[in-house]
C-alpha cells in the first residue's frame, strides 16, 4: 500500500466513530467515581455520545462528498452512512431499554455501557471498511464485547453457559474466517475488496480459492446465526441480559450482514455462481428450521431467538440470486437486504423492549405470563401485537414491505433457485404466523391467572422506546417508497 | 536435498559432541566412584523439599488477574518493536509515526489508573 | 538453500486441521480453547508465508492484528472459564446443560 496515502487521515470522516470512542472512554472513567445507585448516570453520557455521533453522520450526509481515510481502507459513502445511521438509531434504543434493567440489577454498569459502545464502534467501522484487515478488526470489535456482555450476569450459570457457547463458536468461526482470508490474500496478493474483485475476475477459479470464499462466508454466517452455525443463538439469547439479547439479535446480526454484503457483493462478486447457490440452500434451511423450532417454544425469549434465526434466513435470500456481472439484478438484491434489515431492526427491538417491560413482573419470561396482558396493560399489549404481526409480515406494517422486497427480488431473478426461494419465503411466512399469532392470542384472549398480577409499568425510557418503535413500524409501511428509495441510494456493488 | 542437509552439518556436529560429552562424563564417573545406593539416595530431590504429592500443583487463583495484565502489556510490545525498528529510517514521516504511537500508548496507559482504581492491582 | 514456501503452507494447513479436530472432539473448554489458538497461529503462518510469496507486507500486517485479537480473546475466554469454574467447579463442556431446548 502507498505509504503517503495511508497517512492521510480525514478527521471529519472519522468524527462519528471518534464521538462513540470518546463517549465509551468517558463512561468507563466517570463510572469509577460514582457510587451505588448513582452509577446509573453513565447511561445518559452514553446516550449523549450516540446523539453527537448521529449529528456527525447527518453532517457527513449533508456534506455529500465521498471521503476516505487511511488510504481507502476506510471509506465514507452513502452505503456506509446509511448503515451508520441505522446502527446509531439501534444503539440509542438499546441504551434506552438498558437503563431501567441495569440500574435495577446494579452490576457492572460502567463496563456494560463501555462494552456496548465499543461494540457499536466496531459496527460503525464495518460498513466503512473496504479492506480485509479493517473488516476483520471491525468484526472482532463487535464480537469480543458481545462475549463479555452475554456473560454479564455472572452469578447465573445459564448466562455463563450461553456466553461460553457464544465464545467458543465465535473464536472457531473467526479462525475459519481468517484462514479463508489468508488464502484469498495469498492468491490475489491484495487485501482491498476492489483489488480482490479485480484479481478474481482476471484469473480462472482455483478450487482452493473457492473453498476459501466459502470459509469467509461461513465466518460471517456465524455472526448472522445462519443454519448450521446457529447453535449458539438460542442458548446465548436466553442466558444473556435481555437488552444484550436485543443487541445480539438486531445490531450484531445487522453488522454481520453489512460485512457479508461487502464481501459478497464487492470482493467475491466474480465467483457468485459458486457461493450464491450455497447461500440459497443455507437461506432455506435457516428460515425453515428457525420457524419450525420456534413453533414449540414456551419461553418468550427463546421464541424470539428462533424467530430471529428464521429472519436471518429471509435476509439471506437476496444473496442467493446474485449473478456475476448482472449489475441491475445485484443492485436490486442489495437494496432488498437493506430494506429487510432496517425493517427487522425496528420491529425486533420493539418486541424485546416489551419483553423487558413484562419481565420486570414475570422474571420467568414464559409465554403464559402474557395471559391477560390486554386487560392489564393495553398500551404494551397493542405495541407487542404490532411488533409480532409485523414480524409475521402482515400488512399494513413494515414487516410486510420487507417480506415483499425479498420475495420480489427472488422472483425477479427468474432462475429455478429464485422461484424455489420465493416459494420457501411464502411457506415460511405462513408457518411463522402460527406462533406469532399464538402469542397474540395469549395476550388478548386468555384470562390472567388468579390472583391477577399488578399492571406492568414500563417507565419512561422503555415506554418511549416501545411507543416510538410501534409508530415507526406503522409509519415505515406508509413511507415504504421512502425506505425503498433510501436503500436504492445506498447500494454498493463491484464497479467491475 | 543433500545440499539442504549439508547446511545443517554444524548443528548435527554440535549435537553429537554434546551427547558424547555427557555420555563420557557420566560413564567415567560411574567407573571410578563407589556405589552404595539405597532408597533415600535414589529419590529425586530439589532444594530440600520432600518429593511428595503429584506432579500437578495448584497456583492461587489470584494470579490470573496478573496473567491477564501481562497478556495486555505483552501484546503491546508487538506493535512497539516493529515501530521502533522502522522509526529511524522514516525520514519526514517521523513526526506522524511518533504521533500515532503516542495515541496508542495513551490508550494503553489509560488502563493502568483504571485498574488501580478498580483495585485489581491490590494483593488481597 | 532454503525451505520451499509450499512446505510452510502444508504445515499451516496441517496445524489448522489438528486444531479444528481438537475443537470438535475434546470436551475440556480449556483444551478446546488451546486448539482454537493453534488454528489462529496456523493462519499467521499462512499469512506470513503468502506475504513472502507475494512480496508485499499486507499479510504481515494482518498477522499482527490476528495476534492482538487472539490475545484479547484469550483474556475474555479465560475470564469466562474462571467464572464457569467458580459456579460449577468443572471446566467440562459436556456437563454444561442448564440450557436445553
Amino acid at each position: 500500500m502507498d505509504v503517503d496515502q495511508a497517512t492521510q487521515i480525514d478527521l471529519f470522516a472519522l468524527a462519528p466513530e471518534l464521538a462513540v470512542l470518546g463517549a465509551s472512554l468517558l463512561v468507563l472513567l466517570i463510572e469509577l467515581f460514582l457510587h451505588g445507585p448513582r452509577k446509573r448516570f453513565v447511561n445518559p453520557i452514553a446516550v449523549l455520545g450516540v446523539l453527537v455521533a448521529f449529528g456527525f453522520v447527518v453532517a457527513l450526509w449533508l456534506d455529500g462528498a465521498q471521503r476516505s481515510s487511511f488510504g481507502q481502507m476506510f471509506v465514507v459513502d452513502d452505503y456506509a452512512l446509511a448503515f451508520k445511521g441505522f446502527f446509531l438509531a439501534v444503539a440509542l434504543f438499546v441504551l434506552l431499554i438498558s437503563y431501567r434493567y441495569f440500574s435495577e440489577i446494579r452490576t457492572f454498569q460502567g463496563e456494560y455501557y463501555f462494552l456496548m459502545l465499543a461494540a457499536f464502534l466496531g459496527m460503525m467501522l464495518m460498513p466503512s471498511a473496504r479492506d480485509l484487515v479493517m473488516l476483520f478488526i471491525a468484526l472482532e470489535l463487535v464480537s469480543v464485547p458481545g462475549f463479555i456482555m452475554a456473560g454479564l450476569r455472572k452469578f447465573d450459570l445459564r448466562s455463563n453457559e450461553g456466553a461460553m457457547k457464544f465464545f467458543l463458536f465465535g473464536v472457531l468461526s473467526a479462525a475459519v474466517l481468517l484462514f479463508g482470508l489468508s488464502i484469498v490474500y495469498g492468491f490475489t496478493g491484495t487485501t482491498t475488496l476492489e483489488g480482490v474483485a479485480a484479481s478474481l475476475s482476471a484469473g480462472e477459479a482455483n478450487p482452493l480459492l473457492l473453498a476459501a470464499t466459502l470459509f469467509v462466508i461461513a465466518g460471517f454466517g456465524f455472526k448472522v446465526s445462519a443454519v448450521p452455525f446457529h447453535f449458539w443463538a438460542p442458548d446465548t439469547y436466553e442466558g444473556a441480559p435481555i437488552p444484550v439479547t436485543a443487541f445480539l439479535a438486531v445490531a450484531s446480526k445487522a453488522a454481520g450482514f453489512a460485512g457479508l454484503l461487502q464481501v459478497t457483493f464487492v470482493a467475491f462478486e466474480p465467483l457468485a455462481d459458486v457461493w450464491a447457490p450455497v447461500l440459497g440452500v443455507v437461506a432455506i434451511l435457516t428460515m425453515t428450521l428457525g420457524n419450525l423450532t420456534a413453533l414449540t417454544q414456551t419461553n418468550m425469549v427463546r421464541l424470539l431467538a428462533y424467530s430471529s434465526v428464521a429472519h436471518a434466513g429471509y435476509v439471506l435470500v437476496p444473496f442467493a440470486v446474485v449473478q456475476p456481472g448482472d449489475a441491475a439484478l445485484n443492485a436490486d438484491a442489495f437494496s432488498a437486504v437493506l430494506v429487510y434489515l432496517f425493517a427487522y431492526g425496528a420491529m425486533n427491538i420493539g418486541a424485546f423492549a416489551v419483553v423487558i417491560a413484562v419481565a420486570r413482573r414475570h422474571p420467568g419470561r414464559r409465554v403464559s405470563d402474557y395471559a391477560g396482558l390486554g386487560q392489564r396493560s393495553p398500551g404494551l399489549a397493542v405495541a407487542l401485537t404490532t411488533f409480532l404481526v409485523s414480524l409475521g409480515g402482515i400488512p399494513p406494517l413494515v414487516g410486510f414491505v420487507a417480506k415483499l422486497a425479498v420475495f420480489f427480488v427472488a422472483v425477479e431473478a427468474g432462475t429455478t433457485l429464485g422461484i424455489v426461494l420465493a416459494a420457501a419465503v411464502a411457506i415460511n411466512t405462513v408457518i411463522s404466523l402460527v406462533y406469532y399469532l399464538r402469542v397474540a392470542r395469549v395476550v388478548w384472549m386468555e384470562e390472567a391467572p388468579e390472583p391477577e398480577p399488578e399492571p406492568v409499568q414500563p417507565g419512561l425510557a422503555l415506554g418511549f422506546t416501545v411507543g416510538g418503535l410501534a409508530v415507526v413500524t406503522v409509519a415505515l409501511f406508509v413511507l415504504a417508497p421512502l425506505l425503498w428509495g433510501a436503500a436504492d441510494q445506498a447500494v454498493l456493488i463491484a464497479s467491475g | 536435498m543433500t545440499e539442504y542437509y549439508e547446511s545443517y552439518t554444524t548443528v548435527f556436529a554440535l549435537l553429537a559432541a554434546g551427547i558424547l560429552l555427557v555420555a563420557v562424563a557420566f560413564t567415567a564417573s560411574r567407573l571410578v566412584r563407589p556405589d552404595r545406593s539405597y532408597g533415600g539416595k535414589l529419590s529425586t530431590y530439589e532444594c530440600g523439599i520432600d518429593p511428595v504429592g503429584q506432579g500437578w500443583s495448584q497456583t492461587h487463583i489470584r494470579y490470573y488477574l496478573f496473567a491477564f495484565l501481562f497478556v495486555i502489556f505483552d501484546v503491546e510490545t508487538l506493535f512497539i518493536f516493529p515501530w521502533a525498528v522502522v522509526l529511524g529510517e522514516a525520514g519526514e514521516l517521523q513526526p506522524f509515526m511518533l504521533g500515532v504511537m503516542l495515541v496508542f500508548l495513551f490508550f494503553v496507559t489509560l488502563t493502568l489508573p483504571y485498574e488501580y482504581k478498580k483495585g485489581v492491582l491490590k494483593w488481597a | 538453500m532454503s525451505v520451499p514456501a509450499g512446505y510452510y503452507l502444508i504445515l499451516a494447513a496441517a496445524l489448522f486441521s489438528i486444531g479444528a479436530v481438537g475443537v470438535l472432539i475434546r470436551r475440556s473448554v480449556i483444551v478446546m480453547f488451546m486448539c482454537v489458538e493453534l488454528m489462529l497461529n496456523s493462519v499467521n503462518l499462512t499469512l506470513v508465508t503468502f506475504a513472502r510469496i507475494q512480496a508485499n507486507l499486507d499479510g504481515q500486517v494482518l498477522a499482527f492484528f490476528v495476534i492482538v485479537v487472539a490475545a484479547a480473546e484469550v483474556v475474555v475466554g479465560l475470564a469466562l472459564v474462571v467464572n464457569l469454574f467458580r459456579l460449577r467447579a468443572s471446566t467440562d463442556a459436556d456437563g454444561v446443560g442448564a440450557l436445553r431446548a
